[in-house]
Protein backbone atom coordinates (compact mmCIF):
# COMPACT_ATOMS: atom_id res chain seq x y z
CA UNK A 1 0.00 0.00 0.00
CA UNK A 2 2.08 2.87 -1.31
CA UNK A 3 1.09 6.38 -2.31
CA UNK A 4 0.76 6.97 -6.04
CA UNK A 5 3.97 8.98 -6.30
CA UNK A 6 5.92 5.98 -5.00
CA UNK A 7 4.33 3.40 -7.31
CA UNK A 8 6.19 1.95 -10.28
CA UNK A 9 4.92 2.50 -13.82
CA UNK A 10 3.57 -1.04 -13.83
CA UNK A 11 1.68 -0.45 -10.59
CA UNK A 12 0.29 2.82 -11.93
CA UNK A 13 -1.09 1.09 -15.03
CA UNK A 14 -2.01 -1.98 -12.94
CA UNK A 15 -0.32 -4.41 -15.27
CA UNK A 16 2.18 -7.22 -14.89
CA UNK A 17 5.86 -6.73 -15.67
CA UNK A 18 5.48 -8.92 -18.76
CA UNK A 19 2.39 -7.10 -20.08
CA UNK A 20 2.05 -6.98 -23.87
CA UNK A 21 1.95 -3.77 -25.88
CA UNK A 22 -1.80 -4.26 -26.24
CA UNK A 23 -2.26 -4.56 -22.48
CA UNK A 24 -0.27 -1.36 -21.97
CA UNK A 25 -2.55 0.43 -24.45
CA UNK A 26 -5.65 -0.89 -22.77
CA UNK A 27 -4.44 0.03 -19.30
CA UNK A 28 -3.52 3.50 -20.50
CA UNK A 29 -6.97 4.12 -21.93
CA UNK A 30 -8.59 2.89 -18.75
CA UNK A 31 -6.32 5.16 -16.66
CA UNK A 32 -7.20 8.16 -18.83
CA UNK A 33 -10.92 7.47 -18.45
CA UNK A 34 -10.71 6.69 -14.73
CA UNK A 35 -8.90 9.92 -13.81
CA UNK A 36 -10.57 12.29 -16.30
CA UNK A 37 -12.09 15.44 -14.80
CA UNK A 38 -15.61 14.17 -15.42
CA UNK A 39 -14.91 10.60 -14.30
CA UNK A 40 -17.85 9.02 -12.48
CA UNK A 41 -15.48 6.60 -10.77
CA UNK A 42 -13.33 9.30 -9.19
CA UNK A 43 -15.24 12.55 -8.78
CA UNK A 44 -16.63 11.80 -5.32
CA UNK A 45 -13.34 10.66 -3.82
CA UNK A 46 -10.60 12.60 -5.61
CA UNK A 47 -10.18 16.37 -5.96
CA UNK A 48 -8.93 18.18 -9.09
CA UNK A 49 -5.31 18.09 -7.86
CA UNK A 50 -5.45 14.35 -7.19
CA UNK A 51 -6.96 13.75 -10.62
CA UNK A 52 -4.31 15.84 -12.35
CA UNK A 53 -1.54 14.05 -10.46
CA UNK A 54 -3.03 10.66 -11.36
CA UNK A 55 -3.30 11.58 -15.04
CA UNK A 56 0.30 12.80 -15.11
CA UNK A 57 1.49 9.55 -13.58
CA UNK A 58 -0.58 7.53 -16.08
CA UNK A 59 0.82 9.58 -18.98
CA UNK A 60 4.38 9.15 -17.74
CA UNK A 61 3.93 5.41 -17.23
CA UNK A 62 2.50 5.09 -20.74
CA UNK A 63 5.28 7.15 -22.32
CA UNK A 64 7.89 4.85 -20.85
CA UNK A 65 6.16 1.48 -21.18
CA UNK A 66 4.79 2.01 -24.68
CA UNK A 67 8.27 2.62 -26.02
CA UNK A 68 10.31 -0.60 -26.35
CA UNK A 69 13.65 1.11 -25.70
CA UNK A 70 12.36 3.26 -22.86
CA UNK A 71 10.71 0.22 -21.29
CA UNK A 72 13.88 -1.83 -21.56
CA UNK A 73 15.86 0.88 -19.81
CA UNK A 74 13.18 1.21 -17.16
CA UNK A 75 13.05 -2.55 -16.59
CA UNK A 76 16.83 -2.57 -16.20
CA UNK A 77 16.41 0.09 -13.51
CA UNK A 78 13.85 -2.07 -11.72
CA UNK A 79 16.02 -5.20 -11.97
CA UNK A 80 16.72 -6.63 -8.58
CA UNK A 81 13.24 -5.68 -7.46
CA UNK A 82 11.21 -8.32 -9.29
CA UNK A 83 8.13 -7.72 -7.20
CA UNK A 84 7.31 -4.10 -6.58
CA UNK A 85 4.58 -4.87 -4.12
CA UNK A 86 6.33 -7.30 -1.77
CA UNK A 87 8.29 -6.58 0.31
CA UNK A 88 8.02 -2.83 0.80
CA UNK A 89 10.83 -1.34 -1.29
CA UNK A 90 13.86 0.53 -0.09
CA UNK A 91 14.27 4.23 -0.75
CA UNK A 92 16.50 3.77 -3.80
CA UNK A 93 14.10 1.49 -5.62
CA UNK A 94 11.55 4.26 -5.47
CA UNK A 95 13.73 6.45 -7.69
CA UNK A 96 12.03 5.78 -10.97
CA UNK A 97 14.25 5.93 -14.05
CA UNK A 98 13.34 8.92 -16.23
CA UNK A 99 12.74 8.50 -19.94
CA UNK A 100 15.37 10.03 -22.22
CA UNK A 101 14.67 13.65 -23.21
CA UNK A 102 13.76 12.70 -26.75
CA UNK A 103 10.91 10.60 -25.36
CA UNK A 104 9.44 13.21 -23.06
CA UNK A 105 7.33 14.72 -25.82
CA UNK A 106 3.55 14.50 -25.81
CA UNK A 107 2.46 10.86 -25.65
CA UNK A 108 1.18 9.09 -28.71
CA UNK A 109 -2.49 8.33 -28.27
CA UNK A 110 -2.89 5.34 -30.50
CA UNK A 111 -6.41 4.00 -30.59
CA UNK A 112 -6.43 0.24 -30.61
CA UNK A 113 -9.79 -1.29 -29.97
CA UNK A 114 -9.46 -4.41 -27.93
CA UNK A 115 -11.71 -6.36 -25.65
CA UNK A 116 -12.55 -5.53 -22.09
CA UNK A 117 -9.90 -7.16 -19.98
CA UNK A 118 -11.11 -9.90 -17.70
CA UNK A 119 -14.45 -10.44 -19.36
CA UNK A 120 -13.39 -12.39 -22.41
CA UNK A 121 -15.09 -15.39 -20.82
CA UNK A 122 -18.43 -13.59 -21.07
CA UNK A 123 -18.30 -13.88 -24.84
CA UNK A 124 -20.67 -16.37 -26.34
CA UNK A 125 -18.80 -17.56 -29.39
CA UNK A 126 -17.58 -20.81 -27.84
CA UNK A 127 -21.14 -21.79 -26.98
CA UNK A 128 -22.32 -22.41 -30.55
CA UNK A 129 -26.05 -22.23 -31.18
CA UNK A 130 -28.12 -19.44 -32.63
CA UNK A 131 -26.83 -15.92 -33.11
CA UNK A 132 -29.68 -13.58 -32.23
CA UNK A 133 -29.66 -9.81 -31.76
CA UNK A 134 -29.07 -10.00 -28.02
CA UNK A 135 -26.05 -12.21 -28.55
CA UNK A 136 -24.58 -9.79 -31.06
CA UNK A 137 -25.08 -6.99 -28.54
CA UNK A 138 -23.35 -9.00 -25.83
CA UNK A 139 -20.45 -9.73 -28.16
CA UNK A 140 -20.19 -6.00 -28.94
CA UNK A 141 -20.33 -4.90 -25.31
CA UNK A 142 -17.77 -7.42 -24.16
CA UNK A 143 -15.39 -5.91 -26.70
CA UNK A 144 -15.98 -2.47 -25.23
CA UNK A 145 -17.55 -1.14 -28.42
CA UNK A 146 -20.45 1.28 -28.87
CA UNK A 147 -22.87 1.22 -31.82
CA UNK A 148 -21.34 4.45 -33.17
CA UNK A 149 -17.92 2.80 -33.41
CA UNK A 150 -19.34 -0.16 -35.34
CA UNK A 151 -21.19 2.27 -37.62
CA UNK A 152 -18.00 4.24 -38.27
CA UNK A 153 -16.14 1.12 -39.36
CA UNK A 154 -18.89 -0.64 -41.31
CA UNK A 155 -20.58 2.50 -42.71
CA UNK A 156 -23.92 1.00 -41.71
CA UNK A 157 -26.56 3.41 -40.46
CA UNK A 158 -26.54 3.18 -36.61
CA UNK A 159 -30.33 2.88 -36.52
CA UNK A 160 -30.06 -0.32 -38.61
CA UNK A 161 -27.48 -1.68 -36.19
CA UNK A 162 -29.87 -0.98 -33.31
CA UNK A 163 -32.66 -2.72 -35.24
CA UNK A 164 -30.41 -5.75 -35.82
CA UNK A 165 -29.65 -6.01 -32.10
CA UNK A 166 -33.26 -5.44 -31.08
CA UNK A 167 -34.53 -7.77 -33.83
CA UNK A 168 -36.92 -5.17 -35.16
CA UNK A 169 -37.02 -6.89 -38.52
CA UNK A 170 -39.89 -4.75 -39.82
CA UNK A 171 -37.70 -1.66 -39.65
CA UNK A 172 -34.88 -3.28 -41.64
CA UNK A 173 -34.51 -3.26 -45.44
CA UNK A 174 -34.77 -6.34 -47.69
CA UNK A 175 -33.09 -9.55 -46.38
CA UNK A 176 -30.27 -9.32 -48.89
CA UNK A 177 -29.19 -6.04 -47.29
CA UNK A 178 -29.67 -7.35 -43.76
CA UNK A 179 -27.40 -10.29 -44.57
CA UNK A 180 -24.75 -7.84 -45.74
CA UNK A 181 -25.15 -5.71 -42.61
CA UNK A 182 -24.93 -8.66 -40.25
CA UNK A 183 -21.90 -10.05 -42.09
CA UNK A 184 -20.11 -6.70 -41.85
CA UNK A 185 -21.13 -6.25 -38.19
CA UNK A 186 -19.93 -9.75 -37.23
CA UNK A 187 -16.67 -9.27 -39.12
CA UNK A 188 -16.14 -5.99 -37.28
CA UNK A 189 -16.48 -7.85 -33.98
CA UNK A 190 -14.03 -10.49 -35.14
CA UNK A 191 -16.69 -13.22 -35.19
CA UNK A 192 -17.06 -15.90 -37.85
CA UNK A 193 -19.07 -13.63 -40.12
CA UNK A 194 -20.57 -16.21 -42.46
CA UNK A 195 -21.90 -18.53 -39.78
CA UNK A 196 -23.21 -15.60 -37.73
CA UNK A 197 -25.05 -14.20 -40.77
CA UNK A 198 -26.45 -17.62 -41.62
CA UNK A 199 -27.74 -18.10 -38.09
CA UNK A 200 -29.20 -14.60 -37.87
CA UNK A 201 -30.89 -14.82 -41.28
CA UNK A 202 -32.62 -18.02 -40.21
CA UNK A 203 -34.30 -15.95 -37.49
CA UNK A 204 -35.24 -13.26 -40.00
CA UNK A 205 -36.75 -15.84 -42.37
CA UNK A 206 -38.55 -17.61 -39.52
CA UNK A 207 -40.14 -14.37 -38.39
CA UNK A 208 -41.18 -13.50 -41.96
CA UNK A 209 -42.84 -16.87 -42.39
CA UNK A 210 -44.64 -16.43 -39.07
CA UNK A 211 -46.01 -13.03 -40.02
CA UNK A 212 -47.03 -14.31 -43.48
CA UNK A 213 -48.94 -17.16 -41.83
CA UNK A 214 -50.61 -14.73 -39.41
CA UNK A 215 -51.64 -12.48 -42.28
CA UNK A 216 -52.98 -15.50 -44.17
CA UNK A 217 -55.11 -16.57 -41.20
CA UNK A 218 -56.49 -13.02 -40.84
CA UNK A 219 -57.32 -12.89 -44.55
CA UNK B 1 -12.54 -12.71 -0.86
CA UNK B 2 -12.59 -11.74 2.79
CA UNK B 3 -10.40 -14.02 4.79
CA UNK B 4 -10.67 -14.31 8.50
CA UNK B 5 -7.47 -13.38 10.23
CA UNK B 6 -6.71 -14.89 13.57
CA UNK B 7 -5.90 -11.39 14.74
CA UNK B 8 -9.53 -10.31 14.70
CA UNK B 9 -10.38 -9.12 18.14
CA UNK B 10 -14.13 -8.94 18.49
CA UNK B 11 -16.52 -11.83 18.66
CA UNK B 12 -18.08 -10.98 15.29
CA UNK B 13 -14.84 -11.22 13.40
CA UNK B 14 -13.09 -13.82 15.49
CA UNK B 15 -13.06 -17.35 14.22
CA UNK B 16 -9.50 -18.23 15.07
CA UNK B 17 -9.69 -21.64 13.47
CA UNK B 18 -11.68 -20.55 10.41
CA UNK B 19 -14.85 -22.19 9.19
CA UNK B 20 -15.28 -25.93 9.63
CA UNK B 21 -14.68 -27.85 6.40
CA UNK B 22 -18.38 -28.63 6.04
CA UNK B 23 -19.53 -25.12 7.02
CA UNK B 24 -21.68 -23.26 4.54
CA UNK B 25 -19.92 -20.61 2.50
CA UNK B 26 -21.35 -17.17 3.25
CA UNK B 27 -21.60 -14.36 0.76
CA UNK B 28 -23.10 -11.00 1.71
CA UNK B 29 -24.46 -8.66 -0.93
CA UNK B 30 -24.43 -4.95 -0.03
CA UNK B 31 -23.82 -1.64 -1.70
CA UNK B 32 -24.80 1.30 0.45
CA UNK B 33 -27.49 2.78 -1.73
CA UNK B 34 -31.06 1.61 -1.90
CA UNK B 35 -32.57 0.71 -5.26
CA UNK B 36 -29.38 -0.41 -7.01
CA UNK B 37 -30.57 -4.00 -7.30
CA UNK B 38 -29.01 -5.74 -4.29
CA UNK B 39 -32.08 -7.89 -3.70
CA UNK B 40 -32.53 -8.56 -7.41
CA UNK B 41 -28.90 -9.68 -7.73
CA UNK B 42 -28.99 -11.78 -4.54
CA UNK B 43 -32.17 -13.60 -5.51
CA UNK B 44 -31.10 -14.33 -9.06
CA UNK B 45 -27.60 -15.47 -8.11
CA UNK B 46 -29.19 -17.73 -5.49
CA UNK B 47 -31.56 -19.25 -8.06
CA UNK B 48 -28.84 -19.66 -10.69
CA UNK B 49 -26.47 -21.34 -8.23
CA UNK B 50 -29.25 -23.58 -6.87
CA UNK B 51 -30.04 -24.58 -10.48
CA UNK B 52 -26.41 -25.67 -10.80
CA UNK B 53 -27.19 -28.23 -8.12
CA UNK B 54 -25.87 -26.52 -4.98
CA UNK B 55 -27.90 -26.33 -1.78
CA UNK B 56 -28.48 -22.63 -1.25
CA UNK B 57 -30.11 -20.59 1.51
CA UNK B 58 -30.92 -16.96 0.86
CA UNK B 59 -31.26 -14.79 3.97
CA UNK B 60 -33.16 -11.52 3.95
CA UNK B 61 -30.83 -9.43 6.10
CA UNK B 62 -32.75 -6.25 5.44
CA UNK B 63 -34.97 -6.41 8.48
CA UNK B 64 -36.39 -2.94 7.95
CA UNK B 65 -37.31 -3.44 4.31
CA UNK B 66 -37.61 -7.20 4.00
CA UNK B 67 -38.98 -8.25 0.62
CA UNK B 68 -36.97 -11.21 -0.67
CA UNK B 69 -40.03 -13.46 -0.26
CA UNK B 70 -41.91 -11.22 -2.71
CA UNK B 71 -39.24 -11.82 -5.37
CA UNK B 72 -40.18 -15.52 -5.21
CA UNK B 73 -43.89 -14.77 -5.33
CA UNK B 74 -44.52 -16.25 -1.91
CA UNK B 75 -46.47 -14.52 0.88
CA UNK B 76 -44.65 -13.20 3.94
CA UNK B 77 -43.69 -16.40 5.79
CA UNK B 78 -45.14 -16.92 9.27
CA UNK B 79 -41.61 -17.37 10.64
CA UNK B 80 -38.67 -15.07 10.01
CA UNK B 81 -35.39 -13.74 11.38
CA UNK B 82 -37.51 -11.49 13.60
CA UNK B 83 -38.40 -14.64 15.59
CA UNK B 84 -34.73 -15.40 16.13
CA UNK B 85 -33.96 -11.82 17.09
CA UNK B 86 -36.86 -11.79 19.57
CA UNK B 87 -35.65 -15.13 21.02
CA UNK B 88 -38.88 -16.84 20.02
CA UNK B 89 -37.04 -19.37 17.88
CA UNK B 90 -33.50 -20.55 18.55
CA UNK B 91 -33.25 -23.00 15.66
CA UNK B 92 -32.51 -21.28 12.35
CA UNK B 93 -33.40 -24.45 10.47
CA UNK B 94 -36.99 -23.98 11.67
CA UNK B 95 -37.08 -20.62 9.94
CA UNK B 96 -36.26 -22.09 6.54
CA UNK B 97 -39.10 -21.88 4.04
CA UNK B 98 -39.33 -23.32 0.53
CA UNK B 99 -39.02 -20.87 -2.35
CA UNK B 100 -40.49 -23.05 -5.07
CA UNK B 101 -37.02 -23.39 -6.61
CA UNK B 102 -35.36 -26.80 -6.06
CA UNK B 103 -32.35 -26.67 -3.68
CA UNK B 104 -33.15 -23.12 -2.61
CA UNK B 105 -34.68 -22.11 0.72
CA UNK B 106 -35.27 -18.77 2.32
CA UNK B 107 -34.97 -17.26 5.76
CA UNK B 108 -37.27 -14.27 5.54
CA UNK B 109 -36.82 -11.02 7.38
CA UNK B 110 -40.37 -9.86 7.77
CA UNK B 111 -41.34 -6.81 9.75
CA UNK B 112 -42.16 -8.68 12.95
CA UNK B 113 -41.61 -5.93 15.44
CA UNK B 114 -40.49 -2.60 14.06
CA UNK B 115 -39.49 -1.48 17.54
CA UNK B 116 -36.76 -4.10 17.77
CA UNK B 117 -36.12 -4.78 14.11
CA UNK B 118 -32.33 -4.69 14.19
CA UNK B 119 -30.56 -7.23 16.38
CA UNK B 120 -27.95 -5.94 18.80
CA UNK B 121 -24.28 -6.75 18.53
CA UNK B 122 -24.38 -10.03 20.46
CA UNK B 123 -27.49 -11.19 18.66
CA UNK B 124 -25.66 -10.57 15.38
CA UNK B 125 -22.72 -12.64 16.60
CA UNK B 126 -25.08 -15.47 17.55
CA UNK B 127 -26.97 -15.18 14.27
CA UNK B 128 -23.89 -15.18 12.09
CA UNK B 129 -22.37 -18.23 13.73
CA UNK B 130 -25.67 -20.09 13.37
CA UNK B 131 -26.01 -19.10 9.71
CA UNK B 132 -22.71 -20.74 8.95
CA UNK B 133 -23.95 -23.97 10.51
CA UNK B 134 -26.99 -24.17 8.22
CA UNK B 135 -27.13 -27.37 6.18
CA UNK B 136 -26.23 -25.76 2.84
CA UNK B 137 -23.36 -25.25 0.41
CA UNK B 138 -23.95 -21.53 0.24
CA UNK B 139 -25.70 -18.89 2.33
CA UNK B 140 -26.38 -15.65 0.46
CA UNK B 141 -27.30 -12.65 2.61
CA UNK B 142 -29.16 -9.71 1.13
CA UNK B 143 -28.12 -6.63 3.12
CA UNK B 144 -30.12 -3.49 3.69
CA UNK B 145 -29.00 -0.06 2.50
CA UNK B 146 -26.68 2.12 4.54
CA UNK B 147 -23.38 1.64 6.32
CA UNK B 148 -24.46 1.15 9.92
CA UNK B 149 -22.50 -1.39 12.02
CA UNK B 150 -25.26 -4.00 11.72
CA UNK B 151 -24.96 -4.04 7.92
CA UNK B 152 -21.16 -3.93 8.04
CA UNK B 153 -20.89 -6.90 10.41
CA UNK B 154 -22.83 -9.11 8.02
CA UNK B 155 -20.70 -7.89 5.14
CA UNK B 156 -17.40 -8.45 6.92
CA UNK B 157 -18.10 -11.84 8.39
CA UNK B 158 -18.94 -13.41 5.03
CA UNK B 159 -16.38 -15.33 3.03
CA UNK B 160 -17.08 -12.94 0.20
CA UNK B 161 -18.65 -9.51 0.18
CA UNK B 162 -20.24 -8.31 -3.03
CA UNK B 163 -20.78 -4.58 -3.52
CA UNK B 164 -23.53 -3.78 -6.03
CA UNK B 165 -23.77 -0.37 -7.66
CA UNK B 166 -25.30 1.10 -10.77
CA UNK B 167 -23.56 3.46 -13.21
CA UNK B 168 -24.87 6.62 -11.58
CA UNK B 169 -22.86 9.16 -9.58
CA UNK B 170 -24.99 8.79 -6.45
CA UNK B 171 -24.71 5.03 -6.50
CA UNK B 172 -20.94 5.08 -7.08
CA UNK B 173 -20.52 7.62 -4.29
CA UNK B 174 -22.47 5.44 -1.87
CA UNK B 175 -20.53 2.36 -2.96
CA UNK B 176 -17.30 4.11 -1.97
CA UNK B 177 -18.86 5.16 1.35
CA UNK B 178 -19.84 1.53 1.88
CA UNK B 179 -16.36 0.23 1.00
CA UNK B 180 -14.74 2.86 3.20
CA UNK B 181 -16.97 2.01 6.17
CA UNK B 182 -16.34 -1.72 5.66
CA UNK B 183 -12.60 -1.13 5.35
CA UNK B 184 -12.19 0.93 8.50
CA UNK B 185 -14.50 -1.29 10.53
CA UNK B 186 -12.53 -4.33 9.47
CA UNK B 187 -9.24 -2.62 10.28
CA UNK B 188 -10.52 -1.53 13.68
CA UNK B 189 -11.61 -5.08 14.46
CA UNK B 190 -8.24 -6.47 13.38
CA UNK B 191 -6.20 -4.22 15.67
CA UNK B 192 -5.36 -5.46 19.14
CA UNK B 193 -4.32 -2.40 21.09
CA UNK B 194 -6.73 0.19 22.36
CA UNK B 195 -4.72 3.18 21.11
CA UNK B 196 -4.41 1.84 17.56
CA UNK B 197 -8.10 1.04 17.48
CA UNK B 198 -8.71 4.60 18.54
CA UNK B 199 -6.65 5.76 15.56
CA UNK B 200 -8.72 3.63 13.19
CA UNK B 201 -11.88 5.06 14.70
CA UNK B 202 -10.60 8.59 14.15
CA UNK B 203 -9.71 7.75 10.55
CA UNK B 204 -13.34 6.84 9.89
CA UNK B 205 -14.12 10.53 10.20
CA UNK B 206 -12.92 11.98 6.90
CA UNK B 207 -12.25 15.36 8.51
CA UNK B 208 -10.22 13.97 11.38
CA UNK B 209 -7.74 16.31 13.05
CA UNK B 210 -4.73 14.09 12.42
CA UNK B 211 -5.09 14.52 8.66
CA UNK B 212 -5.61 10.80 8.01
CA UNK B 213 -7.28 10.81 4.61
CA UNK B 214 -6.34 7.45 3.22
CA UNK B 215 -5.37 4.01 4.48
CA UNK B 216 -1.71 4.77 3.61
CA UNK B 217 -1.82 7.74 6.05
CA UNK B 218 -3.35 5.52 8.72
CA UNK B 219 -0.70 2.85 8.17
CA UNK B 220 2.06 5.44 8.67
CA UNK B 221 0.45 6.64 11.91
CA UNK B 222 0.01 3.10 13.19
CA UNK B 223 3.59 2.14 12.31
CA UNK B 224 4.94 5.09 14.23
CA UNK B 225 2.82 4.11 17.23
CA UNK B 226 3.33 0.33 17.16
CA UNK B 227 5.26 -1.44 14.35
CA UNK B 228 3.76 -4.86 15.11
CA UNK B 229 0.27 -3.42 14.80
CA UNK B 230 1.42 -1.82 11.54
CA UNK B 231 2.34 -5.24 10.15
CA UNK B 232 -1.02 -6.62 11.33
CA UNK B 233 -2.79 -3.72 9.65
CA UNK B 234 -0.97 -4.30 6.34
CA UNK B 235 -1.91 -7.99 6.48
CA UNK B 236 -5.56 -7.17 7.19
CA UNK B 237 -5.59 -4.75 4.24
CA UNK B 238 -4.27 -7.44 1.91
CA UNK B 239 -6.94 -9.91 3.01
CA UNK B 240 -9.81 -7.48 2.41
CA UNK B 241 -11.04 -8.29 -1.11
CA UNK B 242 -14.54 -7.01 -1.79
CA UNK B 243 -16.07 -7.95 -5.14
CA UNK B 244 -17.68 -5.34 -7.37
CA UNK B 245 -20.80 -5.86 -9.44
CA UNK B 246 -22.18 -3.16 -11.75
CA UNK B 247 -25.89 -3.46 -12.32
CA UNK B 248 -28.00 -1.93 -15.09
CA UNK B 249 -25.21 -1.11 -17.54
CA UNK B 250 -26.28 0.29 -20.89
CA UNK B 251 -23.01 1.00 -22.70
CA UNK B 252 -19.52 -0.39 -23.01
CA UNK B 253 -18.23 2.63 -21.06
CA UNK B 254 -20.50 1.73 -18.17
CA UNK B 255 -19.04 -1.77 -18.17
CA UNK B 256 -15.60 -0.22 -17.83
CA UNK B 257 -16.77 1.73 -14.78
CA UNK B 258 -16.20 -1.42 -12.72
CA UNK B 259 -12.52 -1.42 -13.73
CA UNK B 260 -12.25 2.29 -12.96
CA UNK B 261 -13.71 1.86 -9.48
CA UNK B 262 -11.36 -1.06 -8.94
CA UNK B 263 -8.46 1.16 -10.00
CA UNK B 264 -9.42 3.96 -7.58
CA UNK B 265 -9.82 1.39 -4.78
CA UNK B 266 -6.33 0.06 -5.44
CA UNK B 267 -4.52 3.33 -5.98
CA UNK B 268 -6.08 5.44 -3.27
CA UNK B 269 -7.47 3.05 -0.67
CA UNK B 270 -5.06 0.15 -1.05
CA UNK B 271 -8.12 -2.10 -1.37
CA UNK B 272 -7.63 -4.96 -3.81
CA UNK B 273 -11.21 -5.19 -5.04
CA UNK B 274 -12.19 -7.73 -7.68
CA UNK B 275 -14.55 -6.86 -10.53
CA UNK B 276 -16.98 -9.74 -10.39
CA UNK B 277 -19.08 -8.74 -13.38
CA UNK B 278 -21.90 -6.66 -14.74
CA UNK B 279 -25.58 -7.06 -15.51
CA UNK B 280 -27.04 -5.01 -18.32
CA UNK B 281 -30.17 -2.91 -18.28
CA UNK B 282 -32.97 -5.09 -19.57
CA UNK B 283 -36.70 -4.45 -19.83
CA UNK B 284 -37.27 -8.08 -18.85
CA UNK B 285 -36.01 -7.27 -15.34
CA UNK B 286 -38.99 -5.09 -14.57
CA UNK B 287 -41.32 -7.68 -16.06
CA UNK B 288 -39.91 -10.34 -13.73
CA UNK B 289 -40.19 -8.04 -10.71
CA UNK B 290 -43.83 -7.28 -11.51
CA UNK B 291 -44.50 -10.98 -12.08
CA UNK B 292 -42.75 -11.74 -8.74
CA UNK B 293 -40.57 -14.35 -10.41
CA UNK B 294 -36.75 -14.53 -10.38
CA UNK B 295 -35.50 -13.31 -13.76
CA UNK B 296 -33.24 -16.29 -14.47
CA UNK B 297 -36.34 -18.52 -14.30
CA UNK B 298 -38.90 -16.11 -15.72
CA UNK B 299 -36.93 -15.03 -18.77
CA UNK B 300 -33.85 -17.29 -18.89
CA UNK B 301 -32.83 -16.27 -22.41
CA UNK B 302 -32.69 -12.50 -21.89
CA UNK B 303 -29.39 -10.62 -21.73
CA UNK B 304 -29.52 -9.88 -18.02
CA UNK B 305 -30.23 -13.54 -17.16
CA UNK B 306 -27.26 -14.65 -19.29
CA UNK B 307 -24.95 -12.26 -17.40
CA UNK B 308 -26.37 -13.27 -14.02
CA UNK B 309 -25.79 -16.96 -14.72
CA UNK B 310 -22.20 -16.21 -15.72
CA UNK B 311 -21.57 -14.33 -12.49
CA UNK B 312 -23.23 -17.22 -10.64
CA UNK B 313 -20.80 -19.67 -12.28
CA UNK B 314 -17.89 -17.48 -11.18
CA UNK B 315 -19.21 -17.52 -7.62
CA UNK B 316 -20.01 -21.24 -7.57
CA UNK B 317 -16.51 -22.12 -8.75
CA UNK B 318 -15.37 -21.42 -5.19
CA UNK B 319 -17.86 -23.93 -3.77
CA UNK B 320 -16.30 -27.10 -5.16
CA UNK B 321 -18.48 -29.82 -6.65
CA UNK B 322 -22.20 -29.68 -5.88
CA UNK B 323 -23.50 -32.02 -3.18
CA UNK B 324 -26.03 -34.83 -3.57
CA UNK B 325 -28.68 -32.23 -4.40
CA UNK B 326 -27.13 -32.02 -7.86
CA UNK B 327 -28.69 -35.31 -8.79
CA UNK B 328 -32.12 -33.98 -7.94
CA UNK B 329 -31.63 -30.76 -9.86
CA UNK B 330 -33.60 -30.50 -13.12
Amino acid sequence: MRPLEEQSHYEVLEIERGASREEVERAYRLGQATYADDSMAAYSVLGPDDLRAARERVELAYEVLSDPIGRERYDAGLAGHPDEAEPEPSEESLLLPLPPESEQAAPVRRRVETGIEGFEDVDDEAEGGTYDGARLRRARLVRGLEIAQIAAVTKINPSYLHCIEDERFDALPAPVYVRGFVTAYARCLGLQAESVALSYMERVQGRRQESRATRGRRA
Amino acid sequence: MIEHSSTSATPVASRATGPAPDAARMIAVGGGKGGVGKTFVTVNLAVAIAREGYDVVVVDGDLEGANVHTCFGIPAPPVSLADFVANRQEELTKLLVETGVPNLRLIAGTHGNLGSAQPGHFQRVRLLSRLRQLPADLVLIDLGAGTQPAVMDYFLVGDDGVVVFSPEPTSVENAYAFLRAAFYRRMRLAMLTHSVRGLATQAMDQRNERGIRRPADLLREIESLDPSEGARFAQAVRSFRPRLLVNEVRTADEIKLGFSVRSVCRKYFGIDAEYLGYVNHDAAVRQSVVARRPLVDFHPGCDAAVYLRRIARKVSRSLGAPGPAAEEAP
